[in-house]
């Protein structure tokens, strides 16, 4: 019997069939893994997006499933995906997800205005990979809170805003840039203006 | 061996970082933040326990020629029931390690170890020398995201360490600080026993 076996684990077919058996062992705890925090996973992940939704409209997010369902309406058009806000039927704003390449990798956002896009009413940035500690550091509040109230489109112009460094006090249009990350921050600012734009032409047809 | 002595061996005789110069990739890229650098390094220590007990236990079955490729495998569905943990119960530290907890894969430390002990020990062996090479591996990790966040940030742990009146040192968020603060570890502990060899 020993001899049989020892004769077995030299044929070349032993190595085949050992990682074959082993790969199916390990992937099937992977799976019986990935199963159980599928859902915890996705729901952390949908909850996150609509407390975001909800922030750019500075809403509150406390009691974010049932305010969300009464603030929130999500539109499709065409190929486009957006946000209404209503708030007791007026309309508070769109908020519609935008994205652009930063230094490492794709910048996910979600930006809202004013129903005539004069304005923006917050931003809010869902997904980046920049450099933690430096391009990381456009997730902070005093970073995303400067875009607040911004003028986006005066006299079918779009306002151009301009990038002056961390510590000096801003006027008008100006955004503070993260020092030792102008790249990430001028990554944000083009994002904007790319995405309103395309946002801007197919939304203001209905107006 | 003894139990301990196998502990010390790996966690500080032998220490991965400072003895052998292994898995300093990670040691380099997460360790501005103290907290982050201990969940690696939680992460880490999970790894090298349960991949090396693993492989040992099925050493005499594994195919001489094909063990890189079973060591992997084993090593890289232990990082992803990690990465899976971290994403469903703390995906705020989650998101903050971005990529890095998928590349424990590949820190050399863990295949070291399953190539330099878990292949040829007992696997409660090699279990007590992954966890000890993992801990060696974290105080490295701790020790230089100590320095860097607190004069980096003025925080330890995300805490306010430093008052407002601190100026805070942006190269010690930067890559080039963990070289710097790598090197002068490396150098400090090795001093003495190069002195004396």
């Amino acid at each position: 019997m020993a001899n049989e076996k020892k004769l077995f684990r030299e044929t070349r077919a032993y190595p085949v069939i050992f990682m074959l058996i082993i790969t199916v062992i390990f992937i099937g705890i992977l799976a019986t893994f990935y199963q159980l925090s599928f859902t915890k996973v996705q729901k952390y992940r949908e909850t996150q997006l609509k407390k975001m939704v909800m922030s750019t409209f500075e809403l509150p997010t406390q009691n974010i499933e049932n305010d969300f369902t009464k603030y929130i309406i999500i539109r499709e058009m065409e190929d486009l995906m957006y946000y209404e806000s209503r708030s007791d039927s007026i309309l508070l704003g769109y908020c519609f997800p935008i994205s652009g390449s930063g230094l490492w990798g794709t910048i996910h956002a979600l930006l809202a205005v004013t129903p005539d896009f004069e304005k923006i009413i917050n931003l809010e940035i869902v997904d980046q990979n920049e450099t933690p500690g430096l391009g990381g550091r456009i997730t902070e509040n005093w970073f995303k809170d400067q875009f607040k109230g911004k003028i986006l489109i005066n006299n079918n112009i779009f306002n151009s805003f301009v990038l002056i460094p961390e510590n000096e006090t801003t006027k008008d249009s100006e955004i503070n840039q993260i020092t030792g990350a102008t790249a990430s921050s001028k990554a944000v600012v083009e994002m904007i203006y790319k995405d309103v734009k395309k946002y801007n032409l197919k939304l203001r047809i209905d107006l | 061996m003894k139990k301990k002595e196998i502990f010390t061996t790996s966690a500080f005789t032998q220490n991965s970082v400072w003895r052998q110069i292994l898995g300093i990739c990670s040691a380099l890229a997460v360790t501005n933040l103290m907290l982050n650098s201990l969940v690696m390094g939680l992460g880490v220590i999970f790894t090298l326990a349960l991949s090396g007990f693993t492989i040992s236990l099925i050493r005499e079955y594994i195919p001489k020629r094909i063990r890189m490729m079973v060591q992997t495998l084993i090593i890289a569905s232990y990082v992803i029931i990690v990465d899976l943990f971290l994403k469903s119960y703390y995906p705020e530290i989650s998101k903050s390690l971005g990529p890095y907890v998928g590349l424990i894969i590949t820190n050399c430390i863990i295949m070291g170890r399953a190539e330099a002990f878990a292949g040829k020990n007992a696997p409660i062996d090699s279990m007590i020398d992954g966890i000890g090479a993992g801990i060696g591996y974290t105080l490295v990790l701790l020790l230089i995201a100590f320095v860097r966040e607190l004069f980096g940030f003025g925080s330890l742990f995300g805490i306010p360490i430093l008052g407002d009146w601190w100026t805070k040192w942006s190269i010690m968020v930067m890559a080039p600080s963990a070289f710097f603060m790598l090197a002068i570890l490396i150098w400090i502990i090795n001093t003495p026993k190069l002195k004396r060899g």
